[in-house]
């Protein structure tokens, strides 16, 4: 039987590797979702009833069930239904298909909070810039931007911190995220055996990475201090 | 043929009747003040000439140049229409800013983005039409450094960065403190005799009857009355701007 600190280091590399695996799915996530939801967040707005209504109908759908059972169907589904496993195997082919649960996942909750964000600029911001004969391309980037950024920082850091630890969900496709390897040790990994500390441990990390962004998001929203909506 | 000429302009939201048939017409450098109780059509008025909102008929001449009639008007693309909308400036009820910008920004953003002068140039107007308004000290504060009035003096200035033909004000001190009106009267006041042409919308009848040439007064969605400031004040004659007057000297 190892000792404390001669598990230790096999634990901590062992948890390392997985937080890379979170990180990278947490990175992606945001990559995909930020820009989607984006996207997302005017077709719930368009003019056009069908697809207003077709994209409202989606984020319902979406952000009305479990992320869980999100990550199964898209996981497990095409296989499934239609015979051909699309993710490929091992791990790049569970990671693959958990980005795509949480990018999907993530966007509609963006998608939710631009909108609120793009609904609160009063109306008189856009009269002002057209009857100064601006485009609505130069009212949206140069007059109301910014304001939507200003609205939306403190809800999608909360977003954003509620992903660091989501990503914990796809362990329930195997992805070896840092929960998965932490849960190992309590049957065996790496030769150690029934050990539960290590799982405990991993909020640690959880704790440090989320702790860097509410700094860093404390910044943004000071740096948007100087001006009041 | 008039400065502006405004036809026959007509407006409905729904069934509601907000202007019917309205004509009017006005010369270069003239001042036009616009009275009536709330809900008489004077902002929808003003909002039909900075084409914020679509008249449903009639026609607006500016210089001989039709900038809107009713039967042409679906054919009009964005860009003709931004560049129609340019002969008019507007001054908001609630001055509008832009927050994120300093006070100069706010007057040199859309001369800048045209891109039709240098950027000297433009920062040199948007100079001179703050000091023009009283801001030569409050160039770089941000809106929320600085009061009501002062805002709304930054409003005109943006309006004036674009020299538009004719300036239009929506209730330009309805939003301020009785203390703040003042200074914003005063620039406006301080406007006229240039070649600015401007249109007024007010409450402030001392104002309207002291600066202005012209004055329409509207109700329920017709110009029930026109005339010089001394026809209007001194020898109304319909009964409805007589009760309005009665109402709005009033001393409680």
């Amino acid at each position: 039987m190892l000792t404390f600190w001669e598990q230790f280091p096999i634990v901590f590399s062992a948890l390392n590797e997985g937080f890379v695996q979170t990180l990278k799915l947490f990175f992606i996530t945001l990559l995909g979702a930020l820009p989607l939801g984006l996207l997302i967040s005017f077709c719930s707005m368009s003019k056009f009833a069908p697809l207003q209504k077709l994209t409202r109908m989606i984020i319902w759908i979406v952000r009305g069930s479990p992320l869980m059972l999100q990550l199964l169907i898209i996981f497990f589904g095409p296989g499934l239904l239609f015979g051909v496993p699309i993710w490929g195997g091992g791990e790049s082919g569970r990671f693959t298909a958990a980005a795509v649960a949480f990018i999907i996942n993530y966007a509609c909750y963006f998608s939710e909070i631009y909108r609120s964000g793009i609904e609160s600029i009063p109306h008189g911001q856009y009269e002002a810039g057209q009857v100064l004969g601006m485009t609505k391309r130069q009212i949206f980037f140069k007059v109301t931007l910014l304001q939507m950024v200003k609205r939306i920082v403190p809800p999608m850091s909360n977003e954003i911190i509620t992903l660091v630890k989501d990503t914990s969900l796809a362990r329930i496709i195997a992805l070896q995220e840092i929960i998965w390897a932490g849960e190992a040790f309590t049957t065996t990994s790496h030769g150690i055996s029934g050990q539960v500390w290590p799982l405990f441990f991993t909020g640690v990390y959880y704790l440090a990475f989320n702790g860097i962004l509410t700094i860093l998001f404390s910044k943004l929203e000071k740096k948007l201090d100087y001006f009041k909506i | 043929m008039a400065f502006l000429q405004v036809n026959h302009i007509e407006k409905h939201f729904g069934s509601t009747k907000v202007l019917e048939n309205i004509s009017f017409s006005m010369e270069k450098g003239q001042v036009l003040a616009i009275i009536g109780s709330s809900g008489s059509g004077k902002t929808t008025l003003l909002r039909c000439l900075n084409f914020l909102e679509t008249p449903g008929s009639g026609q607006i001449v500016l210089n001989d140049e039709v900038l809107f009639d009713g039967e042409t008007y679906h054919a009009i693309s964005d860009e003709e229409q931004r560049k129609k909308r340019l002969h008019f400036g507007m001054v908001f009820q609630s001055f509008n800013l832009f927050p994120q910008y300093t006070a100069l920004q706010n007057v040199t953003l859309a001369p800048s983005l045209q891109k039709k002068q240098s950027a000297e140039e433009i920062d040199a107007l948007g100079k001179s039409l703050l000091k023009k308004v009283g801001l030569e000290n409050k160039m770089d504060f941000y809106p929320c450094q600085l009061s009501g009035g002062q805002q709304q003096r930054v409003a005109i200035a943006r309006a004036l960065a674009l020299h538009p033909d004719i300036l239009c004000f929506d209730e330009p001190t309805s939003a301020l403190d009785p203390e703040l009106t003042g200074e914003v009267l005063k620039v406006i006041k301080g406007l006229k005799g240039g070649d600015s042409t401007m249109i007024i919308v007010t409450h402030e009848m001392e104002f309207a009857k002291n600066v202005a040439d012209r004055i329409i007064f509207m109700a329920d969605g017709v110009i029930e009355e026109e005339g010089t400031p001394d026809e209007i004040f001194g020898n109304p004659k319909s009964e409805k701007i007589k009760a309005f007057l009665a109402k709005s000297l009033e001393t409680i």
